[in-house]
């Protein structure tokens, strides 16, 4: 096989060894290439999947299990995510990366941490909650706010309802958008219940990912409840096609987004022209 | 010529004064005396700045396009080829007869202004002479189809010669020698769509070009690919381009777009015709291969 | 200073060929280019160095308007990549002016620095020698000099040739990739003494300082949606810019096997942004016209340190409505920033 290790365009070869399904339309991938995990990525990083006979798309990692695979969140939304979904175990697939510059996971050392997620919005935070988990003692409090159309578009489950809840200093919030038989939780949107809850900023971070909408709202709760910008960071989502900033689409203002990005804080954002 | 633009511009004046329309798309000058361009009028003072000189070769009717979806009254002038384009809008229902105020001017022919930057850019050996538009020259419909009020005097048909000579030829052509003529012209083709987006009956909301899933036709520049856009767009415009020349006049590689715009058009009319695009608006009319019908006997489709 | 006389230039290209792809200054047919010198035909192109530039630019040269970047093959659930196309062909640019050598020099900012280098641009490019045409009358669109060029001192370059307008070049090697060239045709090559013309500024100039920095607080401006206005979003002024360097990566692939290749693009295309999801940020053709000329004089700029428009004019000579870069400077410049 003729691979050249040395060019960012051209992807290395992973193979698919499980696959979850999380909701009707999200799935979870694990990859893994001959020598494990194809590179090493930080929370927040992005990664480009080829289905390679039909397109390439950039994902956000949703965890790095040590040095043996690498997890995908993907939900079904085109066509290259459409054909993913179709595939099965032993599937291999092409992969380069890792991109952008991940969570400011040494910042936020020490500080209390709130994670605020919508939909597939989850997928990025879900690496900086386990990073968090996985780091415990760096961390103080970490509470996780997590709302979804319906419960069966509630993502990764086992780790809402079981795992992070039992966890040390932890508090896990999950909401539904209309009531549903069954769900004895709470309904309404995420902005919402996040005014409900009413976390204190002193000493907090906040994390925030999910639908355009969704944020939108989530920046005017916080700012409401007092969080400065810097201490409000978020995952932006752009067009991505190279991934190591060339090709020119993911621009807001001077900056890419898969280079610069996808992880800004409000204040950094605040600086960009108002595209994202 | 002067006179022409004064009546506009007293035209203008008045729709915008009045509250009629809220924009009138005209001329201005450009940089060089030979420059005219697009212009959009939204107040009096704006007005002062509108011509209509020997240059005034945009058809305006495609910009229409971008006030579709909106309420705006727009008043526009137009020549004989741009109101065909105005026919085609409206029997594709993208547009309200009652939105638009016409100003037609019977037309003398034009020159291209895009041409002359060219020539007079110095990045061309061998520049023209500054002389009519190409598209004049087979021009078979210089006054007005459709307007509010009409300027100017009737003007003959400014056609030379036989109309489709130049398609004959390519007809007269082997099957060889027709594939090595296109072959050689599509290849210098670089894709910009430049020609679709001028065009006002390419006026699909989505394009079959922009079509991600599936996508329909690969974006490389290569002779297949080439082939590709320019086979199916041509599909598309049979029966409904209305030699506006538009196309081929922005073309930056000067692919001789109305070669085969104008075997379309021989084409339709004589199979479904006698048949000319956009000559004149009927409510309902549709062009020939825009209708359909259940008991088709042909089973495509 | 070393001359080469003009009537042997042909002999040159032929003897350069030998290496080289060499490309050079043609006029074909309607269009003038930078085509290939193995493509020459008498019958049908003209050289043309005595032209003020041509209205193709050079920049497919290094960035080919469709690349293919590598070949694949899947049999089953297996998938191999199987060739890597780095192109390492040598070329040489003859006549080049100084607004597309400059360009040139914004490529290799884009596709050298920050972060990650391109491979196959940086093959292409490593094997590109520069040779440049002073320019000692620019044309009726040109306001290089406006951009910080000097159009007699074009840069980058490995040669710079100058027009003497007596049927003789004077031949500089500006680099060890130049003198290389220089040692190859040496014999062509005499020592002698001779005038050459005088530089004339350009006839356009343009206020750009400041502008960069205007712009940063134009985002929101309502002037977008007055420039716009004509603007059918085309794509022209793009593709025909010697800086634009925006493209796509795509996939063609039949049965088990296929390539990926990669081909321009333009942010004045709705296409480009559009995400899966069926978000667009620019979706309004006014969005997509502010983008690029704001990636023009502001954005690249804040990243690279200098604009990405060189003042080659193509764009304002190519645009079918007329929309003219210079004319929008001049307009920002006046403008109240916050209106
Ligand atoms: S195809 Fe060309 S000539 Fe025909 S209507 Fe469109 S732009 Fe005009
Ligand atoms: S305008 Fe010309 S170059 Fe552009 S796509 Fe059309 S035919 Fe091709
Ligand atoms: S060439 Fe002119 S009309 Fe076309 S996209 Fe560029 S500015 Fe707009
Ligand atoms: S923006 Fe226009 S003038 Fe500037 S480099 Fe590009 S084509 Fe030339
Ligand atoms: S102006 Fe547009 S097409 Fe050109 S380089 Fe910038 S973003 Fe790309
Ligand atoms: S994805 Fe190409 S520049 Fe960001």
């Amino acid at each position: 096989m003729h691979k050249c290790d040395c060019n960012p365009l051209v992807p290395d070869i992973v193979e698919v060894i499980e696959i979850v399904e999380e909701t009707p339309d999200v799935k979870t991938f694990n990859v893994k290439s001959e020598k494990g995990v194809p590179f090493d990525v930080m929370p927040g990083q992005l990664a480009m999947l080829s289905l390679v006979p039909v397109g390439e798309a950039m994902f956000s990692v949703s965890w790095q299990e040590e040095k043996e695979y690498l997890q995908f969140a993907i939900k079904r939304v085109g066509l290259m995510t459409d054909e993913l979904h179709k595939i099965d175990v032993g599937q291999q697939l092409g992969i380069r990366g890792p991109y952008g510059n991940g969570f400011p996971v040494e910042e936020c050392k020490g500080k209390d941490m709130l994670f605020i997620g919508g939909g597939i919005g989850l997928a990025p935070l879900r690496s900086f909650i386990k990073y968090c988990f996985k780091h415990r003692q760096d961390y103080g409090k970490i509470q996780i706010l997590y709302g979804s159309r319906s419960y069966a578009d509630l993502c990764f489950k086992e780790e809402l309802f079981e795992k992070w809840p039992g966890q040390k200093d932890t508090e896990v919030f999950v909401t539904i958008d209309n009531p549903e038989e069954g769900w004895d939780g709470h309904v309404g949107f995420v902005p919402s219940y996040l005014e409900e809850i009413n976390p204190d900023p002193a000493g907090k971070i906040a994390v925030t990912c999910g639908p355009p909408i969704m944020i939108k709202f989530v920046l005017q709760a916080l700012e409401k409840m007092g969080y400065t910008d810097e201490q409000v960071i978020t995952t932006l989502e752009m067009r991505m096609k190279c991934g190591i900033g060339k090709c020119g689409r993911c621009n807001i203002g001077s900056e890419y987004i898969c280079l610069d990005g996808p992880v800004f804080n409000l204040a950094q954002l605040k600086k960009l022209p108002p595209e994202w | 010529m002067m006179d022409i633009a004064n009546k506009i511009k007293e035209i203008a004046k008045k729709l915008l004064e009045s509250g009629e329309i809220d924009v009138f798309i005209a001329w201005e000058k450009g940089n060089f005396d030979y420059q005219t361009r697009p212009f959009f009028a939204r107040t009096a003072d704006d007005v002062e700045k509108i011509v209509f000189d020997e240059y005034s070769v945009h058809n305006l009717a495609n910009f229409l396009l971008k006030y579709r979806d909106g309420k705006e009254k727009i008043g526009l002038v137009v020549k004989g080829c741009d109101s065909r384009g105005i026919v085609r809008l409206l029997e594709d229902s993208q547009f309200q007869r009652d939105r638009l105020y016409i100003v037609g001017v019977c037309c003398p022919g034009m020159k291209d202004p895009l041409q002359t930057m060219k020539d007079n850019s110095g990045l061309n050996k061998n520049p023209a002479a500054d002389s009519l538009a190409a598209k004049c020259k087979s021009c078979i419909q210089p006054n007005p189809v459709i307007y509010d009020e009409l300027l100017g005097e009737q003007q003959n048909p400014g056609i030379e010669g036989e109309r489709f000579a130049r398609v004959r030829e390519i007809e007269n052509m082997d099957a060889g020698e027709r594939y090595q003529f296109f072959a050689g012209v599509l290849s210098q083709c670089i894709r910009c769509y430049a020609c679709r987006q001028v065009c006002v009956a390419c006026n699909c909301r989505t394009c079959i070009f922009d079509e991600t899933r599936p996508q329909w036709v690969g974006r490389e520049t290569s002779i297949e690919d080439n082939m590709m856009y320019h086979l199916v767009r041509a599909s598309h415009m049979a029966g409904r381009c209305i030699e506006c020349g538009e196309c081929e006049r922005v073309c930056p590689v000067n692919i001789p777009l109305m070669l085969i715009n104008q075997k379309l058009v021989k084409d339709v009319s004589e199979l479904y015709g006698p048949y000319e695009a956009g000559m004149e608006y009927i409510e309902g009319a549709k062009p020939p291969l825009s209708t359909y019908k259940e008991n088709d006997p042909d089973d495509f489709i | 200073m070393k001359v080469l006389s003009k009537d042997k230039l042909e002999t040159v290209f032929n003897r350069l060929a030998q290496e080289s792809d060499v490309y050079v200054p043609m006029q074909r047919g309607e269009q003038s280019g930078f085509f290939s010198f193995l493509t020459y035909d008498a019958a049908r192109d003209e050289i043309a160095l005595d032209i003020l530039n041509t209205y193709l630019p050079p920049k497919n040269i290094i960035l080919p308007q469709t690349e293919k970047m590598y070949s694949f093959r899947q049999e089953g659930t297996k998938v191999n990549i199987e060739e890597v196309y780095e192109d390492s062909q040598p070329k040489i640019i003859f006549g080049i002016r100084g607004c597309d050598a400059k360009a040139v020099e914004c490529l290799d900012m884009v596709f050298l620095t920050r972060g990650y280098e391109d491979s196959f641009y940086k093959s292409r490019r490593e094997n590109t020698v520069i040779i440049a045409n002073a320019c000692y009358a620019p044309g009726p669109n040109c306001f290089c000099e406006s951009m910080g060029i000097d159009p007699v001192n074009p840069r980058p370059a490995d040669v710079i040739i100058r027009d003497t307008g007596n049927g003789t070049l004077v031949w500089e090697a500006a680099s060890d990739k130049g003198k290389k060239i220089s040692d190859q045709i040496s014999e062509f090559l005499e020592e002698k003494d001779v005038k050459l013309p005088e530089a004339k500024q350009c006839q356009r100039q343009v206020a750009y300082d400041g502008v960069a920095e205007k712009l940063r607080d134009m985002f929101a401006s309502p002037v977008w949606d007055k420039l716009s206005e004509p603007c059918q979003n085309c794509g022209i002024c793009t593709y025909l810019c010697p800086t634009c360097y925006c493209f796509d990566i795509q996939v063609k692939s039949w049965g088990e096997e296929g390539y990926r290749f990669r081909c321009w693009d333009s942010c004045m295309y709705r296409e480009y942004t559009q995400m899966a999801g069926g978000h667009n940020p620019r979706e309004t053709g006014t969005e997509r016209f502010r983008n690029r000329f704001l990636h023009k004089l502001e954005f690249f700029k804040e990243r690279y340190g200098t604009s990405l428009c060189t003042g080659c004019g193509r764009c304002i000579i190519a645009c079918p409505v007329g929309i003219d870069i210079t004319n929008i400077v001049d307009l920002i410049k006046e403008v109240d920033a916050g209106a």
